[in-house]
């Protein structure tokens, strides 16, 4: 029961309260007053503006790549330290933590360091007629790399929770190492899964430091929305720059509204 | 199916936990692994079914080698101590989880699944349950589920790892008498683990009693308490009360030639003895009453 004086539990609250308006209702409410203040005509002007949907395509390619690929490596990461003890177990635990430590410009810096031309594999690069940095490969490394911890992060505690008994069970039941995985492991995971995806999937779609990093900046090829948004507000077109963040505030809404529904599903869900 | 184990040694890091084990199960027998926690019993039994691998010494079935089989083609049936079930899935889908990874040209079609799945469940009385999940059942009928499902693929050798340990003694004793008589009617060659020296003695055609990784004694039940081979089976049994008697009265047939005569009791057995025999009899102290 709760014992706490009504002037203490009013001043929590109170601060808690305002908190969220400072730092995050007023931000928000910000952005899409600022992306509507000319009317709704030149609201659509920027957001539809060629530069501007080149920059959302090569968002979506970003995370459609980094997604995915974050997928399977989570998923493979889990599977490794959560049902198996081996040499390095503790080494790659930490090492999936890695892009979180790092500052993102570092992981920017990592992939212009490997492939840009004074990089090491920069002559090889070169001589396949590859272009990494400064280019949609560059961008593609650095979103992998800096959304890479949150499938596997998700994954391992629901694996390791769920033990390793019911995969020996479905062995000796006859089943195929695929089967296992595919009927018995992957259904007890897939909530922490697609959580691990939604989650990914924000950050990747929303990385802006190691990407401004590697991509160059080229207008309509090599920006993605977080970067568009900066050009724009550096060269004052304000109404425009907030148009289009106003865009990825909407994909941030819609991933949260997805996660609290999945995470509904992730703790209160009984099968 | 006859199981044969020679010479195994398995260590876990720096700990020994089998050493130098060789012993054979007949088919047919139900045979006990009995020994405290820790003193290899489960890991033997993980050794068979092909969960583990040893590190010295081979496992043989109807003595072809089979030390370094998948388990999924030694066709044993493995009764996992917290069951295992599977728990996303319906008591019938665990039971027929089996029948349905079998390779496409082994599996059986929809209908044979479905009539086999029922016959099982009636066999262990849950035909009522198909449609509920593991967590929706209690401790006993989890037991039974997970027995069914073992069954389902037909296997050669029925492994038991501590089957009665998680439930409160009622249910255990029920399922006991169950096993007995299910092993009676189907004789398939079974091997179960357990810590509880009255499971063993009463369920088992033969017991191996273990400690520290290794075989103490591998002898019938009555021989495991009237002469345990070592000091550690008969401190293990210490606590058994055991009464032994010679019988006296005398039965003749119409000719005065002795016949043999039942002795009977609420659990065990029925046994013919004839006058001079040794009898013994051990009273549990739970089934002791008193008749004031």
């Amino acid at each position: 029961m709760l014992t706490e004086p009504a002037a203490i539990r009013v001043l929590l609250t109170g601060t808690c309260l305002g908190f969220v308006a400072l730092f995050l209702v007023l931000p928000l409410t910000v952005v899409f007053v600022e992306a509507f203040r000319n009317g709704i005509g030149p609201y659509f002007e920027s957001v539809r503006e060629p530069d501007a949907i080149a920059a959302l395509e090569l968002t979506l390619i970003a995370a459609a790549f980094a997604v995915p690929a974050n997928l399977v490596f989570g998923v493979a990461a889990g599977w490794a330290i959560a049902k198996f003890r081996f040499p390095g177990r503790t080494l790659l635990t930490t090492l999936i933590d890695l892009p979180f430590a790092v500052s993102p410009v570092i992981s920017g810096m990592v992939f212009v360091l490997l492939f840009g031309r004074q990089g090491v594999l920069g002559p090889w690069v070169a001589e396949q007629d590859l272009r990494i940095v400064f280019a949609i490969p560059g961008i593609v490394l650095a979103t992998i790399f800096v959304s890479f911890p949150f499938v596997a992060r998700e994954v391992i505690p629901v694996m390791e929770a769920a033990g390793t008994q019911e995969e020996e069970a479905a062995r000796v039941l006859g089943a195929s190492g695929w089967q296992t995985f595919f009927r018995v492991t992957l259904p007890n995971i897939k909530w922490g899964v697609l959580y691990g995806a939604i989650l990914c999937n924000a950050r990747a779609m929303g990385e802006f430091g190691a990407v401004s990093v590697v991509s160059g900046k080229i207008r309509g090829e090599t920006n993605t929305l977080p970067l568009h948004v900066e050009i724009l507000y550096n060269e004052y077109m304000f109404q425009a720059a907030f148009a289009v963040a106003s865009l990825l505030t909407l994909l941030a809404v819609v991933t949260l509204v997805v996660k609290t529904i999945l995470e509904r599903r992730l703790h209160g869900g009984s099968a | 199916m006859s199981i044969e184990v020679r010479n195994l040694t398995k260590t876990f890091g720096s700990f020994v936990a089998l050493r130098d084990v060789s012993f054979t199960v007949h088919s047919g027998e139900l045979v006990a692994l009995l020994g405290p926690s820790g003193s290899g019993k489960t890991t033997l039994l993980r050794v068979i079914a092909g969960l583990e691998t040893p590190d010295v010494g081979s496992v043989f079935f109807d003595g072809d080698e089979a030390t370094r089989r998948d388990p999924r083609d030694r066709g044993v049936g493995f009764v996992f101590q917290h069951y295992a079930l599977f728990r996303h899935m319906t008591v019938f889908e665990n039971v027929a989880f089996g029948l349905r990874v079998r390779p496409r040209d082994q599996r059986p079609s929809q209908d044979d699944i479905s009539r086999r799945v029922h016959e099982l469940l009636g066999l262990v009385q849950l035909d009522y349950l198909g449609d509920r999940y593991p967590s929706q059942l209690s401790g006993g009928q989890r037991q039974r589920v997970a027995l069914a499902r073992a069954l389902a693929v037909e296997p050669r050798v029925l492994l038991l790892d501590e089957p009665f340990g998680a439930l409160d003694a009622r249910v255990r004793q029920e399922l006991r008498r169950w096993l007995r008589r299910l092993h009676q009617e189907i004789h398939l060659t079974s091997v179960f683990v357990t810590h509880d020296q009255e499971e063993a003695l009463e369920l088992a055609n033969r017991v191996v009693v273990m400690n520290d990784g290794k075989i103490e004694q591998d002898a019938p039940p009555g021989e495991v308490i009237e002469k345990p081979a070592t000091p550690f089976v008969s401190n293990f049994l210490g606590d058994v009360n055991l009464f032994h008697g010679r019988v006296q009265v005398e039965m003749h047939d119409k000719n005065g030639t002795p016949t043999p005569m039942e002795l009977d009791g609420e659990r065990a057995e029925a046994v013919r003895v004839i006058v001079g025999d040794r009898v013994y009899v051990r009273p549990r102290s739970n089934e002791v009453r008193s008749n004031n």
